[in-house]
């Protein structure tokens, strides 16, 4: 019953620790202009408009998608915006799906971004605490991921040197990135001499913060072949959550993930996806993170991660090379984060990936998540 | 509805979609002994009743709120165990619950879900509404100017009389009548209804709007139930269908709309009525949203109910049940008051002798959002 959609063009800014030259509104629009252009569209062919971002606080405009529609000539069209954390851009693009896949639209345009330099970060994150029971304790997004890494670094072998390496290999890759903020390669020792900021978490396990927008155009199948002969079609689309009880959440396997995985897994008919995919696009951030998806992607088997990173496999030239952009190592401006996941992903298998292209690509798998750890997603995606 | 459902061309291709249940708290200006999560698990609880449905059955939960009002960055992440959601393909709306239930409709058309659950909530009474509004203002030419939400609906409704000669104490009526109804048949605290003198002798807001002729902020919840076609034939009683949904959002600069009209809420309508086949516009009820008394009857012309200035003529003796909950004027419960529109429309059309309704077959339902009401969603419903 559902239509088959397709991303048929994808955009994104060359990311940084502040975008002075552009106001936020500016920022959407020079992804917009890129992505609109790769799908040989003006703003006219779009019948519908989705903005994601995170949280308001993060750039203190509320709502900020009414400002926005001015920039990018979208007004009198529908534009709503999603927001579901640092994951929002994944969760943007699956309500576009949902738009055309459920036949009210046949184009949708997803624009996700974050202008984190003009607000204060970790202020605003430690906000999302329960201001009763949460707060007293919880600070930022650092704390709980640390205590998820050092759990996970006995059961599961997730070791500091393991994550190092997931340092580094991010780090190669963002070198040929041209959108990418840090260009700057490190070596296993240097990540390990980093600062500690919550131990086992250093200064190099974790990505920059980055203002910096994406953008996709979904369409249907009958209007795909006006922008590409060769989209990048959407398999399968989920995003899960998992409630707010700490104390009975397991520390060593994201259940959301998990969920998402199972269910779009045999959706798509992902059955061994280690070989089935020609790369992976995961939304770290931090570098224990990327291990932990590692296992719960089904890349490799739970405890393994150490031992898949150190083999190479996840490389540019192994054999399911993850984040070959750089992921969030190279830029990371949260709310665009898991639609620039979506973009990487969809450029491979339309082969035209800005950076390191793998050759003959033609299926992606692209994850994104946000929250306290608590929200997780995953697309299909194939030429 | 006559001759509305002759035009098959322009209906949603896919599966057909139905609202099966609602339920809704009391909206009172402070539900100071109840948190969020309280008034949110007490809907979620309650909108099952009656179906032979819970929980486990639902297979996406919706929601809509404001983190802003919240004081809470992605404050959905917070009460994703009072909204049911755990383990759930789980999204926040970011603008009224009839933008969460339009998505709501997409993901069920598409047969990618039989069940969702759409929950919007307010609870503006711990914060700051002017604020809610005036962070909405760009910061570069609005904000230094003092310019806010007040601010373009007095200038709105400046336009507004002027141009078709309609009164401060027509006004005065229809803000009147609305709070007796929500007294009478609205499930809306009120402690006195005011007369239209009362109302003229409110203090000065902006001019010509005094305080009680603006919507009058509340807190509460709200849950509605959708099902695709062959669950909703099992669970409800009286199935409500979506046969149409439009949305549009206009310019953020004010002086770029067109002053005394809603543009993009004549936009939205349009879009819904095409979506549904309706030819000619005349559904025996209507539950819009507004920000004013004057921007309701601009609202009432934009649906197509009354000739552009004469909304008024819809207080009394008219063919279309305008508003007999009361309205947005009485309580709105921003980011939840178009989707308390939907679930009062849903109980119009499923109950209509307890509104001395007979047989109605079709309604409109409306929410708007943004200062100066920039965005709108207009649905129909049909039985």
């Amino acid at each position: 019953m559902s239509r088959h959609v397709g991303i048929v063009g994808v955009g994104q800014t060359h990311h940084a620790r502040r975008r002075t030259d552009v106001s936020q509104a500016g920022l959407v629009r020079e992804a917009v202009d890129r992505a609109l252009s790769d799908a040989k569209l003006t703003i006219e062919d779009i019948d519908s408009v989705i903005v994601a971002t995170g949280p308001v606080l993060f750039a203190a405009v509320n709502q900020p998608e009414k400002w926005v529609v001015d920039a990018i000539g979208a007004q009198l069209k529908p534009v709503v915006r999603v927001t579901s954390g640092g994951g929002t851009g994944l969760a943007g693009t699956l309500a576009g799906y949902y738009q055309i896949a459920g036949g009210l639209v046949d184009r949708v345009l997803i624009v996700a971004y974050d202008k984190l330099s003009e607000g204060a970060l970790q202020y605003s994150i430690s906000t999302l605490y329960d201001p009763f029971w949460g707060r007293e304790f919880a600070v930022g997004i650092m704390g709980f991921s640390a205590a998820y890494w050092r759990a996970r670094m006995d059961t599961l072998g997730h070791t500091e040197e393991a994550a190092a390496m997931v340092a580094v290999k991010n780090r190669h890759n963002a070198m040929n990135n041209p959108y990418a903020h840090v260009k700057k390669e490190v070596t296993v020792d240097d990540v390990l001499k980093s600062k500690p900021l919550a131990w086992p978490i250093k200064l190099l396990d974790v990505p920059p913060i980055s203002d910096g927008a994406a953008a996709v155009v979904l369409s249907s199948e009958r209007m795909a072949a006006k922008s590409t002969d060769r989209p990048a079609w959407i398999h399968g689309i989920g995003y899960f959550c998992e409630a707010d009880n700490a104390p009975s959440r397991s520390l060593l396997v994201s259940e959301p993930l998990a969920i998402a995985v199972r269910r779009i897994y045999r959706t798509a008919g992902i059955t061994n996806p280690r070989r089935q995919f020609d790369l992976v696009e995961l939304q770290e951030p931090y570098t224990c993170f990327e291990l932990s998806y590692y296992e719960s992607l089904g890349l490799c088997a739970p405890g393994e991660a150490a031992e898949l990173i150190r083999s190479g496999a996840t490389q540019l030239d192994g054999d399911i090379p993850v984040n070959p952009s750089g992921g969030c190592a190279g830029a990371n401006p949260i709310g665009a984060a898991g639609l620039i996941r979506v973009v990487e992903a969809a450029a491979q298998v339309m082969g035209k990936a800005a950076g390191n292209q793998i050759p003959n690509a033609k299926l992606a798998l692209a994850q994104a998540g946000g929250g306290w750890a608590n929200l997780r997603g995953v697309a299909v995606l194939s030429a | 509805m006559g001759d509305g459902l002759e035009s098959e061309k322009h209906k949603m291709n896919t599966g057909k979609v139905a609202a099966i249940a609602s339920a809704q708290t009391e909206l009172r200006t402070a539900w100071s002994g109840a948190q969020h999560i309280d008034l949110i698990s007490a809907v979620v609880t309650q909108v099952f009743k009656g179906t032979g449905l819970d929980l486990d059955d639902v297979d996406f939960v919706l929601n809509s709120g404001s983190d802003v009002l919240d004081g809470r960055s992605i404050s959905n992440c917070g009460f994703l165990g009072a909204m049911g959601a755990h383990h759930k393909e789980e999204s926040r709306v970011e603008e009224d619950g009839l933008w969460a239930a339009l998505y709501g409709v997409t993901k069920i058309a598409s047969g990618a879900a039989d069940v969702g659950l759409i929950l919007a909530y307010s609870k503006p009474s711990e914060s700051d509404v002017n604020l809610f509004y005036s962070s909405q203002c760009e910061p570069f030419y609005q904000r230094p100017v003092g310019f806010d939400h007040r601010a373009a609906s007095g200038m709105q409704a400046q336009s507004y009389l002027r141009a078709h000669g309609v009164t401060e104490t027509q006004l005065a009526n229809v803000v009147s009548r609305r709070w007796q109804d929500a007294a009478q048949r609205g499930r809306v605290a009120i402690a006195a209804v005011p007369d239209a003198e009362a109302v003229l002798a409110s203090v000065n807001v902006a001019a010509p709007l005094r305080k009680l002729m603006m919507s009058r902020p509340v807190d509460g919840a709200v849950a509605v139930l959708l099902a695709s076609e062959d669950i909703a034939r099992r669970a409800a009683r009286t199935p409500v269908w979506f046969t149409g949904m439009g949305a549009s959002m206009d310019r953020h600069a004010f002086a770029a709309r067109q002053p005394g009209v809603l543009e993009a809420c004549s936009v939205a309508a349009r879009r819904a009525y095409d979506n549904a086949g309706w030819k000619s516009v005349r559904p025996a009820v209507a539950e819009v949203s507004a920000s004013s008394a004057a921007s309701e009857l601009m609202v009432l012309e934009s649906l197509g109910l009354a000739a552009p200035g004469h909304g008024i003529d819809l207080l009394d003796g008219a063919d279309v049940a305008v508003n007999l909950s009361g309205g947005a004027l009485p309580a709105d419960p921003i980011m939840a008051t178009g989707l308390v529109r939907l679930s009062e429309a849903m109980r119009q059309l499923s109950t209509p002798g307890l509104y001395g309704l007979k047989a109605p077959t079709a309604a409109v339902v409306h929410g708007a959002g943004g200062v100066g009401m920039q965005t709108h969603c207009a649905m129909t419903l049909e039985v």
